[in-house]
């Protein structure tokens, strides 16, 4: 009987796992790939019985004093600030309507600053269309220059240092 | 014989052998509550979380790095930047195996450094270096590591160590190892053969003086 030659390990362990193949069948006939198998078997045996060491007595509350000592986090900035503020509005909203009569001054304000605004709107927009008309290139350097400050401005209230690697 | 052909199919009964061990994928949540409690700023529901998690992340910086001062450093950064990043994790997947990944890039980035300096070393050093056969002691201490698995173990690359420490100190499941090594979960299997063989090779009796000769 002929014995077919031994295979690669790797692919003899990919078909133990699956539970078939030329390389299972091989092993299953093979003293020498046997014993490879069952060294393996014995080693893992061992390497089950590995545990992980112990972190140092003080390694939790030296965390949480890097975490007190760390800088709040941008988004629990934002979500704190958007908190406060929404709290003061309800509360202004609550006690306004509260007080009936003075809600009614406030929508007779509110129309009044409506109608103003839309005063003011057309009259800007009527001065930007002559400037337009009269000096169309320095205009829209003004403009640019304007946007590409506030872009700036943006970017550096923004910058906050995240990790790169999280 | 026959006793060694039946281990091949023991392998297949037993588990755990040869990655045959099953555990349950189902994904427990047991640190939400924790993680949104954290999220608004509570320090003690975060001191919580690293209490549950902290010998994990603490094992496998030891295991990466080979020294537990700065895997201790390390895992303590590791938890400071999970806290940091509280908003961008995702509460319904393993909080253990985000800060695990995140300790294994911090360690990664280590050895890498680590890497680099000794490449210079070595340079700046070439010339009196002398050759690179291992002399009589580097063969006794060689001879000593092999007695001892942990100490094989801690000789190896760093991604051998780090999916035997996954695997089967941790035990966890190939998936989860995949995850935390931004791997395919396919590969996870011949990676713990290929280390594993390599601990087999370092692990065998060192052959007699009769056995070498020719």
């Amino acid at each position: 009987m002929t014995r077919t030659p031994c295979p690669d390990l790797e692919v003899l362990f990919a078909e133990v796992a699956e539970g078939r193949g030329p390389a299972f069948d091989h092993g299953k006939t093979c003293p020498a790939c046997a014993a490879v198998l069952e060294e393996h078997r014995e080693l893992e045996k061992d390497l089950f019985k590995l545990q992980d060491p112990f972190p140092p007595a003080n390694f939790v509350p030296q965390v949480m004093a890097k975490v007190a000592s760390a800088p709040v986090s941008a988004s629990v900035e934002l979500k704190t600030g958007f908190a406060i503020l929404g709290t003061a509005l309800a509360l202004a909203f609550v006690i306004l309507v509260a007080r009936g009569a003075t809600a009614g001054q406030l929508g007779i304000s509110v129309a009044h600053w409506a109608v103003e605004v839309r005063a003011i709107l057309v009259g800007l927009l009527n001065g930007v269309a002559m400037a337009w008309k009269t000096a169309a290139v320095p205009v829209a350097a003004i403009l640019a220059a304007l946007l590409a400050l506030s872009l700036v401005g943006l970017k550096k209230l923004a910058g906050t240092d995240v990790p790169a690697k999280v | 014989m026959t006793l060694a052909i039946a281990s091949i199919f023991n392998l297949k009964l037993k588990p755990p052998g040869f990655g045959m061990m099953l555990m349950s994928d189902a994904v427990e949540l047991p640190w939400k509550a924790d993680v949104l409690a954290a999220r608004r700023g509570d320090k003690n529901a975060f001191e919580s979380l690293v209490r549950s998690v902290q010998r994990p992340v603490y094992g496998l910086c030891v295991r990466l790095l080979s020294n537990e001062a700065e895997a201790s450093e390390v895992a303590q950064e590791a938890f400071l930047r999970a806290f940091q990043n509280l908003g961008r994790y995702d509460a319904e997947r393993p909080f253990d195996l985000w800060v695990l990944a995140i300790a294994r890039n911090l360690c990664l980035d280590i050895l890498r450094r680590r890497s680099r300096l000794q490449t210079q070393d070595v340079d700046d050093m070439k010339d009196a270096l002398p050759s690179g056969a291992p002399t009589q002691e580097e063969g006794a201490i060689a001879h000593q590591e092999r007695r001892s698995l942990e100490a094989a173990v801690g000789t190896l690359p760093a991604d051998d160590r780090e999916v035997l420490a996954l695997y089967y100190v941790q035990k966890r499941t190939t998936k989860q190892i995949a995850e935390v090594m931004g791997v395919a979960p396919g590969t996870i299997m011949a990676r713990l053969f290929r280390a594993r063989e390599k601990l087999r090779k370092m692990m065998a009796p060192a052959p007699t003086p009769a056995q070498e000769a020719p």
